[in-house]
């Protein structure tokens, strides 16, 4: 087995409110390879970003807290880390890029500043030499380096997005977590964007976690997938097990409500339905009352982990039929 | 023949700003026929949301026309907006901050009935509210309920039946799945077809995503920096694009599809400014294609075949 850098063992968050408690994540596992992008889709409030705050322990407690499970990053397990020891893993070996570039930058330093930062930091380097990577770092991802010293409110969202990249990428990291980088961006510019990204994480061969809503994003970037619902991941698999052996109910459900820009359609078809509250989920599998496939058993018992194929696993009881297909209404699929 | 339903002629909106003007409509002109969807389709500040608003009066136009069933609507006043204005209605992006999170689902959709005296008698108000609820998909349960405590899919639902209570003829529908997850959003488009059908709907669909609007629009038009820059049958444009803007949009969209590989078209740069533009194609700073005409003159929308009109110098 190739060595990991990232793998997460039956992780467990919660939120504990006064009036409830939230199971955010509830017993997720997954890994990522040097090298390698794994895809984290789902919709809002399945768990993404949660699971993602685990990895850089950046989950706000309270409320939150890891209950259980593992985060061992490049071997180590960081779950039970001082905070001390967390601070110098946080922007050296993993980093973060958020969706919204607009409120991830300090408005009140400069961007050379904000991204000299992190460098003088963990490099321990000088203000001056700092500075001197920063400006060259700009220049990679594709910003004149003579703007480092402008603010913020003076580029545009897609040129701020690079400047987010580039802090993350500034200590060259073994992960880079991008939580939908490009969701708040237009789509010329997020095609400028992913291309960018893509060149760095070659260049520098970092192993990233893409959080995304977006299929296409996804067929774009992604070597492996992970399809998330409800705090669990329901269906992993390379990109082409995901998208051409679609194995989940769920995941059928998201491509079929893509409305498709090849082929016009009468109507969409929808998953019925919504996400059940986090704070109550069903006592069976928690995308049975959505399931167009669920009998009886899917109310009541909870579906375990199936390796279909190599690497292909799905966590769905239908499975327990042999014979078992779902229907994909289009795409390559 | 009849007139269409809605005319637009040389409509244009500047706005004063301390760098000059920004022209953020400038000079777009359209037909609309009854019962058929526009979508005006363009990435953000190209001017499409000021289009919608310009065209509901919300704002008043800088120069050109409007006609709506016949009547000229561009500088109409007082009662006769009033008149109007049930006639048409809009559906916002954002169901989190367009309606009143302090009041109740029924209470929300009773306001325009009851400001507008569509309906009198109170018995008869409250069965119309249940209606409309019934006819968005919500279910009568929610009635008392508020705001924070539905999802965006409802809260939607519930700006929807705001606009239908006033039965009317137009929509201008402003982004109204782009806050909403996939699963969700599929259920909202096809209740504003339904809705199209059973009530012979006019809507102008404003939207970013181009998949979204294949499958909603009979035609499409292309903005730019405030100019439609290409209009043509839905099918056609994703046939034929034609200007390198439409084809570079059209380039940039991730396709949901294992090993999808197409060439793809990646801009240079960003939107420019819409402040004082100068007289020359506004796409041509970022168009790999621009010649000397480019820069001195700005391409008019031409028809290049029947209904698929392009402003570009070299489509021919």
């Amino acid at each position: 087995m190739s060595e990991k850098v990232l793998s997460i063992e039956n992780l467990v968050v919660h939120y504990e409110l006064e009036a409830e408690t939230v199971h955010a994540v509830n017993g997720i596992s997954l890994s990522i390879g040097k090298e390698e992008t794994l895809g984290l889709v789902g919709e809002t409030g399945a768990g993404k970003t949660t699971a993602a705050l685990s990895i850089m322990r950046l989950i706000q407690s309270p409320p939150g807290a890891i209950k259980s499970g593992a985060v061992v990053l490049n071997g180590r397990d960081v779950t039970g880390l001082p905070i001390r020891r967390m601070e110098a893993i946080r922007g050296k070996e993993v980093a973060m890029i958020f969706q919204d570039p607009m409120t991830s930058l300090d408005p009140v330093f400069t961007v050379g500043d904000q991204i000299a930062e992190s460098i003088a930091l963990h490099e321990k380097l000088s203000k001056a030499d700092a500075m001197k990577r920063a400006e060259e770092i700009l220049e990679l991802v594709g910003i004149p380096r003579s703007r480092a010293l402008e603010y913020p409110h003076q580029f545009s969202g897609g040129m701020k997005q690079r400047v987010v990249i580039a802090i993350a990428l500034s200590c060259n990291p073994s992960l880079l977590i991008a939580d939908e980088p490009t969701t708040a961006l237009d789509v010329t510019i997020q095609a400028q964007v992913l291309e960018l990204m893509k060149e760095l994480k070659n260049k520098y061969q970092t192993a990233m976690l893409m959080i995304t809503h977006d299929l296409g994003v996804v067929s774009e970037i992604c070597d492996n997938v992970a399809v998330m619902y409800a705090g669990r991941i329901v269906e992993v698999g390379s990109a082409k097990d995901i998208f051409l052996h679609t194995a989940h109910p769920y995941t059928e459900g998201l491509f079929n409500s893509l409305p498709n820009i090849n082929a016009r359609v009468e109507s969409l078809k929808p998953i019925p339905g919504l996400m059940p509250n986090p704070a109550e989920l069903p006592p069976g599998c928690a995308f049975a009352p959505r399931c167009s496939y669920a009998g009886e058993r899917c109310h009541t018992s909870k579906p375990v982990p199936r390796e279909l194929e190599s690497g292909h696993i799905v966590e769905c009881l239908a499975y327990d039929d042999p014979s078992f297909q779902i229907v994909r209404r289009w795409g390559n699929g | 023949m009849a007139e269409p339903m809605l005319v637009v002629n040389n409509l244009k909106k500047y706005f004063k700003t301390p760098g000059g003007m920004l022209h953020a409509v400038d000079d777009i002109s359209f037909t609309l026929e009854q019962g058929k969807t526009l979508g005006l389709v363009g990435e953000s500040g190209c001017g499409k949301s000021t289009t919608g608003r310009v065209l509901l009066r919300l704002l008043d136009s800088t120069g050109g026309t409007m006609r709506f069933e016949g009547q000229d609507i561009t500088n109409i006043q007082g009662a006769a907006l009033r008149k109007l204005r049930r006639k048409m209605q809009i559906i916002f992006q954002d169901p989190f901050s367009s309606i009143d999170p302090r009041k109740t689902v029924s209470q929300t959709i009773r306001e325009p009935i009851t400001t507008n005296n569509i309906i009198t008698g109170k018995a008869e108000v409250e069965n119309r509210v249940l209606e409309l609820m019934e006819m968005v998909g919500l279910t009568s349960r929610l009635t008392n309920t508020y705001p924070h405590e539905l999802d965006g899919g409802r809260r939607q639902r519930i700006g929807i039946a705001r606009a239908m209570a006033m039965e009317p003829r137009f929509i201008v529908c402003d982004e109204p799945v782009s806050a909403l997850d996939v699963s969700i959003q599929a259920q909202i488009l096809n209740l504003l077809k339904d809705l199209q059908r059973s009530n012979g709907l006019t809507y102008i669909f404003i939207t970013h995503d181009l998949a979204v609007v294949h499958n909603f629009s009979d035609e499409i038009a292309v903005m730019y920096l405030g100019q439609i820059v290409e209009k043509s049958p839905t099918e056609e444009l994703f046939k034929n694009p034609m200007h390198p803007y439409t084809k570079a949009l059209l380039s940039a969209i991730p396709i949901p599809e294992y090993g999808h590989k197409k060439e793809r078209i990646i801009l240079k740069g960003e939107i420019t400014s819409p402040i004082s533009p100068k007289n020359e194609c506004r796409f041509q700073s970022r168009c790999e294609h621009a010649f000397d005409k480019c820069r001195s003159e700005c391409p008019p929308l031409v028809e290049i075949t029947p209904g698929h009109l392009v402003a570009c110098y070299l489509v021919k």
